[in-house]
């Protein structure tokens, strides 16, 4: 791998970090005694963690049973759960309108059905790509980098780009005149807005998934598909049978993955709809807590803090159906 | 029709040429061996003959059908893996099965033939289970199974006992012997391991760098190697090599001066030896006669013992190339010693130190190796 030479110098700088090193972790592993050093290591990890995730969490569930519209703890007074019960108040779930906090259960549904769309498109764009980069193919890097480069984009980016694109006096519509169709004003209407966020969202977030999937078809040993063509498979057995069973595990955490960050849209769905228009077509669950509680003004912290709490529930529950899947596809 | 014919097959890939004009025939029914260092082309051999691998040039008749542009599974022909490649989510059983599912045919027709080629190889207790709950050896059974079960024309093995221990090694190049004797299907098996080549084969192709070395069977190859990479390739150790000179040319044996005033016999063909002319002797390691008086000066440098046999390590005086020296039963010269050897007559191979082929031998001298060996 390295030459000699580039050993020796790695060596030595090892040699002289650890010289610097040694005397305090000593003195600190006499100090605190062997089998508590562990924990120093992880102490730094631990406490950031702590601070920007454990803590703000802990405070989100205890917001969840406050009321008011102050900011800190000693200025909101305890209400149970209330919040709760405003949120979950429903005649008929199935109509948002019946609903006390009508907002959320438009979002809720709104947010359902983007999941679901959002999921199976993105899911076989993703497969589907990655099945035709796996294939020995010219300028197979530089097509893995297109797909993956919207990843790299900021969501705000991603929701400008596509806005300009889609927008009265857009590309589309330039080009949709070039071919003398009439031009859509796509943002403001129901049908074309939502299948556009879906579309933009798959467009960005395909490449990762991507990039998942390819990882699990070049770890499929090549002899395999070497003993199916002996074995006179067609191409469709051949993916029926011995691809898809063996990406299996892949697929899987690409799916809860996936459902995981769908349930979680916000940010260029928000950029893009002009913060979930038109009307409440676009608007998701995030949204209608970042309304509540920074939005014009309502600071309605224990509602926002509950919904969210209701949402965190959901998705715990996804992140241990993954877990549990996960440890039995491996054993 | 299990035969083959191989006519002036190329490969390369990209500007590397691995396989230059091979030409090949195999009969019906025999157990082929190919052999050679690593890197030579067996395994690309092996995989143009299944499909799985496009020729640069050439033609590849099965059973006189022209298959080139014919794909792995209308040649009919099964390949076993040196990794096995058995899928690993399904059964044995669907394993076996997965091959004639996808030739659509009858369920019935199906389960006999599992049935049948699990009783041959003993691995209906396993049909239930999946690859990684079986050992290495009966994986290796499910391999060999799953290819039984398509009934191909031609068998091709590519190293399947590369991965089990010594013992299992033994016991499945005996248990695939068997089993060509069982089915008289024409089998194709890559090795670098020249003691399966020797036990297994009825005919050796020997490669080197991508060329047919020589074609015959064991022992023709093991008596009458036709050149100095078959003679020290096949044999173990390895054929021992004295430089030499021609002295006389007579109608039944030249003879060879390689030093120490002991002349050798060895009969080759005298049109193509010249007085003079330099050559190298190659004599294997059994086929020195130890004695007292007459023969090579052979300075002991050490000996392994293995119970059986002996094979003793060492020099000609004032040399430097080592020669090693079979001896059958318990044998235990000193370091030091000095040793008379003779080699036996009729066992004196003779090269050609330029082109490094072996001279032609008089015809009395072939037929008197058989005998002998
Ligand atoms: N796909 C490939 N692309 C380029 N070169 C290859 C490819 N496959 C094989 N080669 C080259 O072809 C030559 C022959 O390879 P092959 O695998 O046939 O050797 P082998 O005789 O089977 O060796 P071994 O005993 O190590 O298995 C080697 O030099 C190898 O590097
Ligand atoms: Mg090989």
């Amino acid at each position: 791998m390295s030459t000699p030479k580039a050993t020796d110098l790695g060596g030595r700088a090892l040699d002289f970090v650890m010289g610097i090193v040694e005397a305090p972790i000593n003195g600190f592993e006499r100090l605190m005694g062997r089998k508590r050093m562990p924990y120093l290591f992880l102490a730094p990890n631990l406490i950031l963690f702590g601070i920007f995730t454990f803590l703000p969490i802990a405070i989100a569930v205890g917001y969840a049973f406050t009321g008011g519209t102050g900011l800190f703890v000693s200025e909101r007074p305890f209400v149970g759960f209330d919040n709760f019960r405003q949120l979950l108040q429903c005649e008929d779930y199935f109509r948002p309108g019946s609903c006390r906090e009508s907002l959320f259960w438009t979002a809720v549904w709104n947010t359902l059905w983007f999941v679901g769309f959002n999921v199976t498109a993105t899911l076989l764009v993703a497969l589907v790509t990655a099945l035709i980069l796996n294939r020995a193919m010219a300028a197979r890097g530089f097509f893995r980098a297109m797909f993956f480069y919207p990843v790299l984009l900021s969501p705000v980016v991603i929701g400008l780009i596509w806005k300009w694109f889609l927008d009265r006096n857009g590309l589309l519509n330039a080009f949709l005149q070039m071919l003398g169709v009439p031009p859509e004003i796509f943002l403001l209407e129901v049908g074309w807005s939502r299948f556009f966020v879906v579309v933009v969202s798959v467009w960005f977030h395909m490449g990762f998934y991507t990039l998942i999937l390819l990882a699990g078809l070049q770890a499929i040993p090549k002899d395999l598909y070497e003993a199916a063509a002996i074995d006179a498979a067609s191409p469709r057995r051949t993916l029926l049978r011995i691809t898809l069973p063996l990406l299996g595990p892949n697929l899987l955490v690409v799916l809860i993955l996936l459902m995981i960050r769908s349930v979680q849209i916000f940010d260029e769905a928000w950029v893009l709809t002009n913060g979930g228009g038109p009307g409440t077509a676009n608007s998701f669950i995030v949204q209608y807590i970042y309304q509540m509680a920074f939005g014009s003004d309502l600071r309605l912290f224990g509602l926002a803090s509950a919904a969210s709490v209701l949402m965190g529930l959901v998705l715990l529950a996804l992140t241990l159906i993954q877990l549990r899947l996960g440890r039995k596809m491996e054993s | 029709m299990g035969n083959l014919k191989l006519t002036s097959v190329t490969k390369s890939f990209g500007a590397l040429t691995v396989l230059h004009d091979i030409d090949l025939t195999i009969d019906n029914g025999k157990f082929v061996v190919f052999v050679g260092p690593s890197g030579c082309g067996k395994s690309t051999l092996l995989r143009i003959i299944a499909g799985l691998e496009d020729i640069s040039a050439g033609g590849i008749e099965i059973g006189g059908r022209d298959v080139v542009q014919l794909s792995p599974a209308e040649r009919k022909i099964a390949m076993v893996f040196q990794s096995y490649a058995l899928y690993p989510h399904m059964s044995v059983r669907k394993n076996l099965a997965f091959g004639l599912e996808n030739l659509k045919f009858k369920r019935s027709e199906i389960d006999t033939r599992i049935a049948e080629a699990a009783r041959m190889l003993a691995i209906e207790p396993y049909l239930e289970r999946k690859p990684r709950q079986l050992s290495g050896g009966q994986r290796q059974r499910v391999a060999i199974g799953r290819a039984i079960v398509r009934n191909p024309d031609i068998f091709l093995f590519d190293e399947p006992l590369s991965n089990l221990d010594a013992a299992l090694r033994v016991q499945t190049r005996a248990e695939i012997t068997r089993l060509h004797r069982q089915l008289r299907t024409t089998m194709i098996y890559v090795t670098h391991d020249q003691v399966e080549a020797m036990t297994m084969a009825d005919e050796i192709v020997v490669l080197n760098g991508g060329r047919i070395e020589q074609v015959g069977t064991p022992l023709e190859l093991f008596d009458n190697p036709r050149n100095l990479f078959v003679a020290g390739f096949l044999g173990s150790p390895r054929m021992n090599m004295l430089k030499g000179k021609v002295t006389a040319v007579g109608e039944a044996a030249a003879v060879i001066d390689v030093g120490y005033g002991v002349p050798l016999k060895a009969r080759i063909d005298p049109a193509a030896a010249k007085v003079g002319q330099a050559v190298l002797v190659g004599i294997r390691p059994a086929h020195f006669a130890i004695g007292d008086s007459e023969g090579l000066p052979f300075v002991v440098q050490y000996h392994e013992s293995l119970g059986t046999e002996t094979y003793v390590y060492g020099t000609l005086e004032g040399r430097d190339e080592q020669i090693i020296v079979h001896q059958a039963g318990h044998f235990a010269p000193e370091r030091g010693a000095l040793l008379r050897i003779m080699p036996l007559p009729g066992r004196v191979h003779v090269f050609d130190p330029d082109s490094g082929l072996a001279l032609p031998r008089t015809i009395e001298q072939r037929s008197a190796a058989h005998e002998h060996a």
